[in-house]
């Protein structure tokens, strides 16, 4: 009963925080997956694919030889980010959902430093900078709206990935348009590009910035007093209030953080992906689109820890670089967007708590069954005498 | 602006209301028993590709009807998951959303074009012929159900039911209500009005059904349900204003001379929505229940 | 458990409403509810249900009420057993139960909360034809209540009118009523009895559940008394006296054997120890302290009190006297409506709790799970709560010092012989007494000049209860001065250097233990002053 002091947001995530059922987070995501991949091959067979192969193909594109490891991680990369937005808004109590509008702008204000001409590092970080400031700002309304207006952070923070994507839209065609060629925004300056790690791949520097974004943020979360904090008010709001912790802070601090990541994932992928370093205007930025919600897949399945987080972008980055081959492989191909099936189906068996308890309970019904028939076998031999 | 350009505005806007306000009185009645579904998106999305596929093979009333049965299903599928089985309903939203969006990507490149389906005249539902241009009579039922469902709430012991499994789940207990049953079976009404808009959008509507079809009016219509503050009528006063944005948006597509960027105009609907969120959002108060499962102690 | 049966039990067994036979309860985490627990209930008859907190009187009517099962035993009527397995097939036998807290609907008036009890989901509200069945049950009753304005904006006894009108409608053989009169005014309480007088005469049978002492002489016909899940008493009103009612709520606890570990004689010598309580300086100072519940009562009435270094303030009494009200406003999660409370000199009413804790105030809260401990968290994450922000922890950039935390945290572990596999593990893995244990070292180690206790053994095993018990007493002896609130007589009373009796917001009166005893004690538990022992 004293459930109702909680603000709707707290109560709306007590399930989210918890493990779920006492297995160990890293099994449950492993079953999440099992069954997300069951689904999706169940859906193949009834459209009349073969689900087997389309299977080997997805992972053969996606594991099965150092290119495709590169493309896998390149993929990879950006969910980091994302998921990292949702992770600790998520840790701090909050839901922002607005990782996908974060990170346009976050996109579009690291196409800005084509205007300029700076040193070539120095470049690079300005426009890291701007990206994280343009993705901190656009989620500090929602937060803000949130603060003093009681405004539910899902609609808000929704609300602003539409006006967001449109706005960059508009400064991709219109503002920061290539001149020469219209349906792209201008290239990001040789200089400011970060440089390919694996040559002929598109797996750029780019995932040691994720990499390294992931590290800080698992050091402020669970090393620092202000990371606590956060942590603290998102598990227990009452308490930390109790131990003297202001839940205001602990919120704006968290939306800024997450803003942060989703802008640098934007900038992770137009400063890191060849040929073009742009955006592409025509077509609503195809390389960017779902970056921000597929980072939330990510989030759940990795269980809200940055190095959770990492594996599971692994896994997902390697779904939709697998995706990209599978959907050309043999004579009945699987269209790539099955891949965001399975993707939906993993996060949909992760929210069902019970589902993870099944698993005991089979295997106990079964122990029971196979009991039963021995003692049954025992006993006839004897009934007959 | 010719008295023909305020009607065709009249009629894009009322045409744009129904999605949303079928969806947003539809997820009224699950939030007064408690329990919000943000995976109205993915269901307006899932139907609207059913309800297209099954207009082309049978007619407009099937596919009408597939819509509502595949949004009804959903709806039951979320609130089986968040009442019995002590779910986290707003992961198995998301998971939902994430679910249709692939779902439908792929069920599209299946038909034929990547990303875009059109269902044959002969499939969609007839518009009527009114002075005001063609009109589809859904924006008829788009009218008159908020009323309905309003008076459902305020004068019949179902209604009242609803309320206090929403608000007070114990004292619903005690008086013999099965609290989850209650919860289960708003959320699935819930879901088919979702889907009855979505088929609407596709069927009855457009005509056609895109990868990104729903483009967030699932999540307009969760805004539109906090702005009515669980009123149906309120509801369709906000599906009116949104719809009406998006009529303005698609409007100004169509003039000769554009005064401001498209990308501006379609920004609209959802900076009227977050205004309006923000204004109304002082005097909106949520069933003391909503958002937690009820477990007896 | 030999106490008296009178012949009250032994009489005509026909005629009976219903019976309980042999009821036992035990939870899922172990605790004894209820033992062996055997009751007549009677028509034309009000039976009082006495007993203190934990005594097992809302359990046994919830098994009644069809809202609980029981572990062992039964529930008989005159036709054989019955079994209820939700409220609503109690409520058509004919068993209404008008509980504590109000299963009402807040934004409902009182006529839809009526209406919702009744058959039939996709009947149309008649409104109408309930307000006149209403209107025709108030008249009957004498109990009035405005039918069209929501329930939470009526007064907590119109509230209550509400549920028993509501229970009322439904024409029950069986009423039963749990702490009904805590929110009601002394006129509210005679009308109520006025009506519950009347309701038997016409037949149906009451079964009142109470602590106050008054009350139940005042209204019943018969009195059962329950202590620690037994039933220990089944007397006829007129035939017993205040003293003895009070004296079988409380027990005569040092001729018991069971009972000798809480107050062993280790235990009288400290008291027997500890200086005069005159002797320290005052830490809090409390003076006519108003405040207000928060459905508007005054639950704390003008309370003024000192809590000297060296020495452990008991406030003992049962739950539900404003204990609770009285500890928030002390630490700062309540507002006080009136009156003063200083800590050393310095004001603490209306300050926020960070700020009181470096006044030197630390505090075992009531509830564990939602003030103490971030169950998820781990114990050296939940060790640090409240002082995460020291110097000691904090290395350069706001840096946790992991290293000199944990060695602090298994510090606590050893020093308080806390049972878990590591400062890593979750605090949920922790048993309750443990997780006690951690709360009570973590603010100890805050250095405090005062430590308010609330509760602090309430649902520990015996041994860490005496641990607890044991600290705090140490505490004591430090130099510390220590407010402790407990519904636990016995704890009170083997610990305390001074004791305060709460009830109804008021300290009925504060004295050593040794000029108390037991039989006043319960009286003035139950609100008998001892001017009016009859």
């Amino acid at each position: 009963m004293s459930d109702r002091t909680q603000p709707l947001s707290s109560r709306l995530l007590r399930g989210a925080h918890r493990t779920l059922t006492g297995l160990h987070p890293a099994l449950e995501s492993l079953l999440a997956g099992v069954v997300g991949l069951l689904v999706g091959a169940v859906l193949m067979y009834i459209w009349g694919y073969d689900p087997w192969r389309a299977y080997i193909a997805l992972f053969r594109g996606a594991y099965g030889g150092s290119y495709e490891w590169a493309s896998s991680i390149a993929r990879g990369t950006p969910l980091v980010l994302t998921a990292l937005t949702f992770s600790i808004c998520l840790r701090a109590g909050m839901f922002n959902i607005g990782a996908e509008g974060q990170m346009y702008m976050g996109a579009i204000a690291s196409v800005m430093i084509a205007l300029f001409a700076l040193p070539a590092g120095l470049h690079t970080i300005v426009g890291l900078v701007f990206a994280a400031l343009a993705g901190a700002a656009w989620s500090l309304v929602p937060a803000f709206l949130k603060l003093t207006r009681g405004v539910h952070e899902v609609i808000s923070t929704i609300m602003f990935n539409w006006i967001g994507r449109w706005f960059a839209l508009y400064l991709a065609i219109y503002v920061l348009v290539d001149p020469a060629r219209a349906e792209k925004t201008l290239s990001i300056p040789v200089g400011a590009r970060f440089p390919i790690l694996v040559r002929g791949t598109d797996l750029s520097y780019s995932v040691f910035l994720a990499v390294a974004v992931a590290l800080v943020i698992y050091f402020v979360l669970w090393h620092t007093a202000v990371g606590y904090e956060v942590r603290a008010a998102g598990l227990n709001p009452t308490a930390a209030r109790y131990g003297g912790i202001r839940n205001k802070r602990t919120m704006f601090l968290s939306f800024i953080l997450g803003g942060m990541a989703a802008g640098l994932a934007g900038a992770a992928i137009v400063m890191g992906l060849p040929p073009t370093y742009a955006i592409f205007g025509g077509g609503a930025m195809p390389q960017l689109t779902n970056i921000g919600f597929d980072g939330m897949a990510v989030a759940m399945v990795g269980r809200n820890h940055p190095i959770g987080i990492i594996l599971a972008a692994l896994f997902f980055g390697g779904l939709n670089a697998g995706g990209r081959v599978m959907q050309f492989y043999g004579s009945n191909p699987v269209p790539l967007e099955m891949v965001r099936v399975v993707m939906g189906a993993i996060v949909l068996t992760m929210s069902i708590p019970e589902l993870f308890r099944l698993f005991p309970a089979i295997k106990k019904q079964g122990e029971r069954f196979v009991g039963f028939w021995r003692r049954a076998a025992q006993r006839s031999p004897r009934r007959s005498a | 602006m010719s008295w023909n350009d305020i009607l065709a505005l009249l009629r894009i806007s009322l045409h744009a209301m129904v999605p949303i306000t079928l969806t947003a009185v539809g997820e009224i009645v699950g939030e007064t028993a408690g329990l919000f579904n943000i995976g109205l998106e993915g269901t307006l999305l899932i139907s609207a590709f059913a309800a297209a596929i099954a207009a082309g093979a049978a007619g407009p009333t099937v596919g009408l009807l597939v819509g509502m049965g595949i949004g009804a299903a959903i709806g039951l599928v979320f609130s089986i998951i968040n009442t019995y089985w002590k779910g986290t309903q707003m992961v198995t939203g998301i998971g939902i959303n994430l679910f249709a969006m692939g779902f439908v990507a792929f069920g599209l490149i299946k038909l034929g074009a990547p990303g875009f389906h059109a269902v044959p005249r002969a499939a969609q539902l007839a518009k009527w012929r009114t002075p005001m241009g063609a009109m589809s009579p859904l924006i008829l039922v788009a009218l008159i159900l908020p009323f309905v469902v309003y008076w459902f709430l305020k004068r019949t012991r179902a209604g009242l039911i609803l309320k206090a499994v929403g608000e007070a789940p114990e004292a619903a207990d005690v008086a013999g209500i099965r609290v989850n049953r209650v919860r289960l079976l708003a959320t699935t009404f819930g879901g088919l009005l979702a889907g009855l808009a979505g088929a609407y959008m596709s069927v009855a509507w457009m005509g056609l059904v895109t990868k990104e079809f729903s483009a967030g009016r699932g999540f307009i219509a969760l805004a539109t349900v906090v702005f009515s503050g669980l009123n149906p009528l309120l509801a369709l006063l906000g599906g009116f204003i949104f719809g009406f944005f998006q009529g303005l948006a698609e409007w100004m597509k169509t003039l000769p001379s554009k005064p401001i960027p498209s990308q501006f105009v379609s920004m609209l609907p959802y900076i009227v929505t977050l205004l309006v969120v923000s204004g109304a959002i002082g005097r909106v108060r949520f069933p003391k229940a909503l958002g937690e499962p009820y477990k007896r102690e | 458990m030999n106490e008296e049966r009178t012949n009250a039990a032994s009489e005509a067994t026909d005629g009976y409403f219903l019976r309980a036979d042999g009821i036992t309860k035990i939870y899922a985490d172990g605790t004894v509810a209820l033992r062996q627990a055997t009751l007549e209930i009677r028509p034309r008859e009000i039976l009082g249900l006495l007993g203190e907190n934990g005594a097992g009187k809302t359990t046994l009517t919830k098994i009644l009420s069809g809202l609980l099962p029981p572990t062992k035993g039964r529930v008989v009527s005159p036709r054989g057993p019955v079994r209820f397995s939700s409220p609503r097939e109690a409520l058509d036998f004919g068993i209404g139960m008008v509980h504590q807290h109000f299963a009402l609907v807040g934004t409902f008036t009182a006529a839809e909360n009526v209406a919702l009890s009744h058959e039939r989901p996709f009947s149309f509200v008649q409104l109408g034809k309930t307000k006149e069945q209403l209107e025709r049950l108030m008249a009957e009753s004498g109990l009035r209540v405005p039918l069209d304005v929501p329930v939470s904006q009526l007064a907590v006894g119109e509230q209550q009118r509400v549920e028993i009108l509501k229970v009322l409608s439904r024409d029950v053989d069986l009423l039963i009523l749990d702490e009904p009169t805590s929110v009601l005014t002394p006129l509210e309480v005679d009308e109520l009895f006025a009506l519950l007088r009347r309701l038997r005469d016409k037949g149906t049978s009451i079964i009142l559940i109470t602590h106050k002492l008054k009350e139940v002489r005042s209204v019943t016909d018969r009195i059962v008394v329950l202590r620690q899940g037994e039933l220990v008493g089944d007397v006829r009103t007129k035939e017993t006296s205040a003293e003895q009612l009070a004296q079988l709520m409380v027990g005569r606890a040092l001729d018991d054997a069971s009972r000798t570990v809480e107050l062993s004689d280790e235990d009288l010598p400290t008291r027997r120890e500890a200086r005069r309580a005159d002797d320290g300086r005052v830490v809090l100072h409390v003076e006519d302290l108003v405040v207000r519940s928060d459905t508007g009562e005054i639950v704390v009435d003008h309370v003024s009190f000192d809590v000297h270094a060296n020495e452990i303030l008991g406030i003992a009494g049962v739950e539900g006297n404003g204990q609770s009200e009285l500890v928030e406003a002390l630490t700062g999660l309540r507002k006080a409506v009136s009156g003063t409370a200083t800590i050393n000199g310095t004001d603490i009413l209306g300050v926020d709790p960070r700020a009181i804790y470096q006044l030197g105030v630390a505090h075992i809260p009531e509830d564990r799970w939602e003030l103490g401990l971030v169950l998820p968290f781990t114990l050296a994450e939940n060790a640090i709560l409240g002082i995460h922000r020291w110097d000691e922890f904090r290395g350069p950039l706001s840096f946790l010092r992991w290293g000199r935390i944990n060695r602090h945290v298994r510090g606590l572990i050893d020093r308080f012989e806390i049972q878990a596999t590591g400062p890593s593990a979750p605090a949920r893995s922790l048993s309750g007494g443990n997780q006690q244990k951690l709360i009570v070292g973590r603010e100890l180690a805050k250095d405090p000049a005062i430590i308010v206790a609330s509760q602090p053994t309430r649902g520990l095993d015996i041994g860490a209860a005496k641990y607890i018990r044991d600290l705090l007493s140490e505490m004591r002896d430090n130099g510390r001065a220590i407010l402790l609130v407990s519904a636990d007589l016995d704890e009170a009373l083997a610990r305390a250097d001074r004791i305060a009796i709460m009830y109804e917001g008021k300290f009925m009166t504060i004295r050593t233990p040794d000029e108390l005893d037991r039989e006043t004690i319960g009286l003035l538990m139950g609100g008998v002053t001892t001017k009016e022992v009859a």
